[in-house]
């Protein structure tokens, strides 16, 4: 038999304001309309329902705190329960604005039936600061039936189930407000009055939604849900509760995020390699920043060294509102093994290392070194990122000097020329601008790499060392 | 020995000059006369300093060094080289320059920190510094960082004056027609030697001047 759980979150806005002395504060989220939709506790206590009207409220409680309605960041919310719940159970599909479908059925013999199932569900509920409902149906449209009379109903029993059902108002249906009113006035107040007429009748009375929807809910019709699937990015964004300026404060928020990001990457045993932070401003545009690490890294602590030592460089202007962290692809997370006769002293690899100095030092400060097969001495050397292996196959010539000038300066002092010369012509055969190379002592006991060009001009290209 | 003397040496605050080969662990330099004067080679670990004009033969003095440094898997770091290191010469001398790392930071205190990240990391070998001004203050700490990533730093500096730092090696180099002149101006655990010449001509004979070759040159010059 199928069987589902609608979970509702009646105030995730209010609930998500996670600090302890807001939860103190009456607080009510209000639509668009000025009406009141989301509250937390205390505002409940102080006399305020749903869907009461602003000015009301207002009255009621002078010091209720207003949020807008952010439909954005409900679903945003919803989103990251579902993530949650993902760990211990598998079928879940969001019903924006403010529930969940589960599928219970097929997740039963793994718990071992409904009570072990519900333990462990309730386990991952409680550590959310959202407060639910709950109810089973034997179809999503049931349960959610259920749940929006908050009955907190959780039972396989089909008879208990019916039961309930046939006893619900049909203002917790999904139905539009005529069909509900013609039924009203037809004299059928609960879902178990409707289910009991013949749908042929029905059918002639009303339109086709009505019998959809109670063929979906007696489960005879299919319901298509999407059930979602474990994210493989990371973003989040965290309003500051005061506007920061001094970017050492910066990191105590930032490092929850980056918690969070640890969390979700040790459970799915991944590292990334790369954060996009954006400090954003109330007057400015977004500056962005990203922060790599060459080995791949999930670790808040790492990241959090490598972030900071970026934001140090970084002389804010104006004061940050908000933070925001984003992380577009995951990597399977590699363990090294290390040498277990030699333990090296100090846990850093030469990956990580890399990425600590490109991090306070700059992307481009930081490089390897290849050999090209090319027989000019500028193009032979390259400087790619480090520790690449470059081509093996390409052999060294032999007296070549240890530093290169970056320009070839003019030859003004008397040197001793004790090899060469070794001629060296551009690609082509461009025999105006070939070189004869010699190398030379000077005075001081320097030994230069010379050359002479066509023209019988000495330069300077290199220093032996 | 009293216990008093016992208890300093065990604690190692007093040191006895007849020990000479307890100070450092030594790693051959690849040249035998060197070898012979520094008691085995140059430390394996900790600060050396290298009083030298550019260009005179000191990398070249310490490339069977560094690369015996490398040989363990472990990086070479070269931080603010005069000038761009070219491959060709490294890599004959046996350098794997998979395991180089050249960092060009822009300001001396980026590239103290840069060398001290290197050396307490554990995964670098050897770390080259250029021409960077040092406090005793900070080669005491690159010491000690060098110690503990059993790594070591090499400092190098044209000769000046100046006060003495902690190091465990300091030789001053001169040019030479036949190679380097060499003197050992402080070593831990160990005497300052008079300058001596090390012979080049065997491994370098290209930038080597045999006795003859010096007067022709000079002949020609004239």
């Amino acid at each position: 038999m199928a069987l589902y759980l609608y979970l509702q979150f009646p105030a995730l806005q209010p609930d998500s304001l996670g600090c302890a002395t807001v939860q103190q504060l009456p607080v009510a989220v209000v639509n668009g309309q000025h009406c009141i939709v989301q509250l937390n506790a205390v505002a409940g206590h102080s006399g305020i329902t749903l869907n009461m009207a602003l000015g009301t409220a207002a009255a009621l409680c002078p010091n209720l705190q207003l949020l807008p309605y952010q439909p954005q960041l409900q679903l945003n919310i919803l989103q990251s329960v579902a993530q949650q719940l993902y760990q211990v159970t598998a079928d879940i599909a969001l019903d924006p604005p403010d529930g969940l479908y589960i599928r219970l059925c097929n997740m039963l013999q793994l718990y071992q039936g409904l009570p072990g199932y519900w333990q462990a569900l309730s386990r991952e509920l409680k550590l959310l600061p959202y407060r639910y409902y709950y109810a089973s149906g034997a179809s999503p449209f049931a349960a959610k039936c259920l749940a929006r009379q908050q009955l907190n109903l959780l039972t396989g029993d089909p008879d208990a189930l019916a039961t309930a059902l046939n006893h619900s108002p049909l203002r917790f249906t999904e139905l539009d407000t005529d069909s509900q009113q013609q039924l009203q006035r037809l004299g059928i107040n609960t879902l178990g009055q409707l289910l009991v007429l013949s749908q042929a009748e029905l059918a002639r009375r009303f339109d086709s939604s009505l019998l959809s929807y109670l063929g979906r809910l007696r489960g005879s019709f299919y319901h298509a849900l999407h059930y979602i699937k474990p994210e493989h990015s990371f973003s989040r964004y965290v309003e500051l509760l005061y506007d920061i300026i001094d970017t050492a404060v910066l990191s105590t928020p930032l490092h929850a995020l980056l918690q969070q990001l640890e969390q979700q990457l040790q459970r799915i045993n991944a590292a990334c390699h790369q954060l996009q932070l954006s400090l954003l401003f109330r007057g400015m545009p977004a500056h962005r920043l990203s922060i790599g690490s060459a080995q791949g890294e999930y670790r808040a602590a790492n990241w959090l060294k490598l972030c900071q030592l970026q934001l140090d460089k970084l002389k804010l202007t104006e004061p940050v509102s908000g933070l925001q962290l984003e992380v577009t692809a995951f990597v399977a997370q590699q363990s090294q093994s290390d040498d277990l006769f030699q333990p090296v002293p100090g846990a850093v690899s030469p990956l990580q290392l890399v990425s600590l100095l490109q991090a306070r030092l700059g992307y481009h400060s930081v490089s390897g070194l290849t050999l090209q097969n090319q027989h000019l001495p500028e193009q032979a050397s390259q400087r790619p990122l480090p520790l690449l292996a470059g081509n093996a196959a390409v052999t060294a010539l032999a007296l070549r000097p240890a530093f290169l000038l970056a320009k070839p300066q003019r030859l003004t002092e008397a040197v001793e020329i004790s090899q060469g010369p070794e001629r060296l012509c551009p690609d082509g055969w461009a025999l105006d601008a070939q070189r004869d190379y010699f190398i030379g002592r000077n005075n001081k006991g320097q030994w230069l790499w010379l050359y002479r060009t066509a023209q019988q001009q000495w330069f300077v290209q290199g220093i032996f060392s | 020995m009293s216990a008093l003397l016992e208890q300093l040496t065990r604690r190692q605050l007093l040191w006895q000059g007849n020990s000479q080969h307890t100070a450092y662990q030594a790693v051959s330099s690849g040249y035998a006369e060197l070898d012979q004067q520094l008691a085995g080679g140059f430390p394996a670990s900790g600060l050396i300093d290298i009083q030298t004009e550019q260009g005179i033969g000191e990398l070249r003095l310490l490339l069977p060094y560094l690369q015996q440094q490398q040989s363990a898997g472990r990086l070479l770091v070269l931080i603010s080289p005069p000038a761009e290191p070219c491959a060709d010469m490294l890599c004959a001398a046996g350098i794997v320059l998979s395991q180089l790392v050249i960092i060009t930071p822009k300001t001396s205190k980026d590239a103290l920190w840069a060398a001290e990240q290197c050396l307490q990391s554990g995964c670098c070998a050897a770390v080259l510094l250029w021409q960077i001004p040092l406090k005793l203050a900070q080669a005491r700490r690159l010491q000690l960082a060098a110690e503990q990533g059993a790594a070591s730093v090499i400092l190098l500096r044209r000769p000046q004056q100046g006060l003495s730092l902690p190091v465990n090696l300091s030789v001053k180099l001169q040019g030479h027609c036949q190679g380097l002149l060499l003197s050992v101006q402080k070593r831990k655990g160990g005497w300052p030697a008079a300058p001596f010449l090390v012979d080049m001509q065997h491994r370098w004979p290209g930038l080597c001047f045999t006795t003859e070759q010096h007067w022709q040159a000079r002949r020609k010059a004239s």
